[in-house]
């Protein structure tokens, strides 16, 4: 019998100690989850090379239940954002996260994902994941190391621990709102404004051509 | 002949399978639950499974590494503690992401900066432990440290790390780098004889 399962208030008799479990829904649920979290499979940067490690013998996921890194959105309960997130990639980390079954959990592991890190005022970077979707736990470090990283998984186990059936969010009715995907914006490049911005750009070096016909012109020209 | 390769390899899987069995008679009960056991783990001479039951056994960190760094402060016999940091914010202008933000001690009454940071904070949401601070740092008051276990629920509560946080005694600093603080503390006294026997012949 799971001692984890039992639930401290209740008092057993002690002749009855190793055959009997008192324990509530939400425990077993908790139990059940917290042992069963299957991270989804794919890495954005350095931080996932620490993460494979973390998922090999050495360190062995599997002794957590996180055994199987799910390919595929729709099996998966847990995000492992898993390095620097650009505002190339945003759109397609919020579109698997809706497409993410609840219950779901995202751990941000490292500085580029929690806040950006190193290129946090770039161009290009996203100063942390959870400006758009919901973080549960941060792991410093550059890279966290595996031993960091299984220190995190295990915060969000505690985590967990301590939900109640009645007021997680997936549990309660109607259904749960998806998060809009991030539109690429002004602040978010637009790739459908790139002849404007080549054309913007090509303006800036040479100041006396400024009539130059945009690419797509080009194109059909020749 | 072909197909050696594969057999020996296989051999070494085979090996290492037996001997985490033959380990864990020899070991029943006391691997990863006694310190002995832990101790035996770690050392050179471990036999049979290779992976790292974590909570319960860790690798012990070599001296070099280097996670997010801490300020370190001497403790006076008297209980008060003095950073060794004079706020000259050397480290601010190094570190290579900006996540270091000083701000000076300014003597109320003449309004002259004093030599100790009012506040000192470090956002380890950026820091990218590189360093550099430690390494440039003319007072050795910055250093890096083992500490990995940092997991947070919400990192705008916790994450920026403040003077107090980042604060830790020379003798953490003695253990965690034992090497690199004997050197330091060659070097100082070094120094010290130095400016001693300068002084003398001119009084």
């Amino acid at each position: 019998m799971n001692e984890g399962l039992n639930k401290p208030e209740y008092e057993i008799p002690p002749e009855m100690k190793h055959s009997v479990a008192i324990t509530t829904i939400d425990r077993i649920y908790n139990w059940s989850r917290r042992s069963s979290i299957w991270p989804m499979m794919f890495g954005l940067a350095c931080c996932a090379i620490e993460m494979i490690c973390t998922a090999a013998s050495r360190f062995d996921l599997a002794r957590f239940g996180m055994e199987v890194m799910r390919p595929s959105p729709r099996q998966s309960d847990l995000m492992l954002v898993s390095g620097t997130v650009t505002k190339k990639m945003i759109p397609q980390i919020v579109r698997l996260y809706n497409q993410m079954p609840e219950p779901k959990y995202v751990v941000a592991m490292g500085a580029c994902a929690s806040g950006g890190g190193p290129f946090k005022e770039g161009y290009n970077v996203v100063s942390g994941v959870d400006n758009y979707i919901p973080v549960d736990v941060y792991i410093p470090g550059c890279p966290p190391t595996p031993q960091a990283l299984l220190n995190g998984l295990i915060t969000l186990q505690k985590k967990i621990d301590t939900q109640s059936i009645r007021d997680v969010r997936w549990y309660k009715k109607g259904t749960s709102e998806t998060i809009p995907v991030p539109v690429l914006g002004p602040d978010i490049m637009d790739p459908r404004e790139y002849d404007l911005l080549r054309q913007y750009t090509f303006q800036k070096l040479n100041p006396e051509n400024i009539n130059q016909p945009s690419v797509a012109e080009q194109e059909k020209g020749s | 002949m072909d197909g050696i390769g594969i057999i020996k390899g296989l051999g070494v899987t085979l090996r290492r399978f037996i001997a985490t069995y033959v380990d864990d008679i020899k070991w029943l009960g006391r691997r990863y639950y006694k310190e002995e056991g832990i101790q035996h783990r770690s050392s050179a001479d471990t036999d049979g499974i290779f992976t790292v039951q974590y909570p319960e056994e860790k690798i012990p960190v070599p001296e070099e590494f280097r996670f997010i760094p801490f300020l370190v402060y001497e403790e006076k016999d008297d209980g008060s503690v003095f950073y060794r940091c004079t706020s000259c914010g050397i480290c601010a202008k190094v570190c290579p992401t900006q996540c270091i933000w000083i701000v000076r001690t300014t003597d109320p009454r003449t309004g002259r900066p004093v030599p100790e940071p009012a506040e000192f904070y470090i956002d380890v949401d950026i820091c990218m432990n590189c360093g550099f601070c430690a390494e440039y740092c003319p007072f050795d008051a910055i250093k890096m440290d083992h500490d990995y276990e940092l997991a947070v629920y919400d990192r705008h509560a916790n994450n920026i790390y403040d003077k107090k946080k980042l604060g830790k005694p020379v003798s953490y600093y003695a253990s965690i780098r034992p090497t690199n603080y004997k050197r330091e503390e060659e070097l100082r006294a070094e120094a010290e004889a130095l400016k001693a026997a300068k002084k003398t012949p001119a009084n």
